[in-house]
């Protein structure tokens, strides 16, 4: 199965900004995309990350032993959004630097499990779990009916100019 | 001798340091293979675009030879489709180029319009201009749209159009491009209209300009293509001119929502 993501360039912009802003006491913020998932044809997947949604600032939870943790408000929040548009999620959060971006070690153990919390309403949907950088981008994604994650192979925005991220 | 100045695309480096890896790795479409989009499919393959999904279900006839680039007398002969006029094209320039072609409209294999970056549409009429307006909208590709007239007058008057509308952006009907008394107006002469006059030089004209956009989107070369662009041609001074109704069309979108992308399905109210 080969996976592609494709943001336009208003949401992408609108997620990065939001990420850079400071928070109060987190050193990072995160946020989520709403995604929409298409055939591509054969064995391509095409999903489509078409909002973006900022976590507002009291729905993190201050632990200075993380970067940012989001209490259960921003989670059931971002569940009940799935159930409401009937739209997949993505995890969003910003490393800060130029080049392909790697999931931390505490990413690989926190984030697929808001995942699967998503996954739960929304089994019909692509969620998943996305790491910019300044200029590149990676994307973890779930399908509906997959045993495990998968990576995204491609990583597109849409806009002035078309921007490939992976 | 720099490093830049070698190579296959050493003509080309101005174009940027990364350019001609995104130029690779993008994944072109093109609706329709006939005047306009054999020109396009030629530049792109000259270009090092290596990545192509094409469609046309119309096989080259007599009266396509005066302007279909690639084409020959044994090719009408044959009866040869367009999409294996255009791949022969490609692949005698960039062997190593991918090809997906179909013998259809590109409304029958839809996924696979899908799986690209860029479309260039090269369709007759104003419907077919709409539906893939439509159609790429909602799965966030870029559309080129070029297209080309002849009115008749003394002397006839040559006219045509390239537009780029992107997801997000004002479209061809915020442009005022597509409107509804020209699709009424269309759909009332539908079947009454004959073969349409079509020579090689605007074609290729509003390709070359079309490309030129594309490769600027790709790899941000003059780093000033910014917003949407609606171009005029006006063949018989043989100018290309910024259309006034692209600095009229309002700011934000209102035919084509970026919140509703993606197949049509139905919403739990």
């Amino acid at each position: 199965m080969i996976i592609h993501l494709r943001i336009p360039e208003g949401v992408y912009l609108q997620a990065l900004a939001d990420l850079q802003r400071p928070h109060p006491f987190a050193f990072e913020r995160v946020g989520f995309f709403s995604s929409v998932l298409a055939s591509m044809g054969g064995d391509q997947q095409l999903v489509l990350l078409n909002g973006y949604h900022a976590v507002p600032d009291d729905h993190y939870d201050d632990d200075p032993e993380y970067g940012a943790v989001i209490g259960s408000e921003a989670i059931r929040t971002t569940m009940q959004r799935v159930l409401d548009e009937s739209r997949g999620q993505f995890h969003v959060h910003l490393h800060h630097h130029a080049g392909l971006p790697r999931p931390s070690r505490t990413d690989r153990s926190s984030l697929p499990r808001i995942i699967k919390s998503l996954r739960t309403v929304g089994p019909k949907e692509a969620s998943g779990y996305m790491i910019l950088s300044d200029d590149r981008a990676w994307a973890e994604v779930s399908l509906p009916g997959s045993s495990g994650p998968l990576l995204a192979a491609r990583i597109a925005v849409a806009g002035f100019p078309l921007r490939f991220l992976k | 001798m720099k490093p830049s100045d070698q190579g296959p695309f050493s003509r080309q480096s101005f174009l940027g340091p990364h350019s001609q890896e995104y130029i690779e790795q993008c994944v072109v479409g093109i609706a329709g293979l006939g005047g306009g989009g054999s020109h396009i499919v030629q530049q792109l393959a000259h270009l090092g675009f290596l990545k192509f999904v094409l469609f046309d279900p119309d096989g080259i006839e007599e009266s396509n030879l005066n302007r279909l680039v690639g084409a020959t007398a044994r090719d009408v002969v044959d009866k040869t489709l367009k999409i294996d006029i255009a791949r022969r094209m490609i692949l005698s320039i960039r062997p190593q180029a991918e090809v997906l072609a179909f013998s259809e409209p590109w409304q029958a294999r839809p996924e696979f319009l899908r799986r690209c970056d860029l479309v260039f549409g090269c369709v007759d009429g104003l419907d077919q201009r709409r539906q893939l307006e439509a159609t790429t909208r909602r799965y966030l590709i870029p559309l080129i749209d070029i297209g080309m007239d002849v009115y008749e007058g003394t002397p006839p008057s040559v006219s045509g159009q390239v537009i780029l509308s992107m997801p997000g952006h004002p479209c061809m009907s915020c442009m005022s491009f597509l409107n509804d008394d020209d699709l009424t107006r269309e759909a009332e002469a539908y079947g009454a209209a004959g073969s349409r006059p079509q020579v090689v030089w605007p074609n290729g004209f509003l390709a070359s300009a079309a490309v030129g956009i594309a490769v600027d989107l790709v790899t941000d070369w003059s780093q000033s293509l910014r917003g949407p662009v609606y171009l005029s041609y006006r063949g018989n001074l043989g100018m290309l001119t910024q259309d006034p109704f692209l600095q009229h069309a309002p700011k934000h979108c209102s035919h084509f929502d970026v919140a509703n992308v993606g197949p049509p399905r139905f919403r739990p109210m």
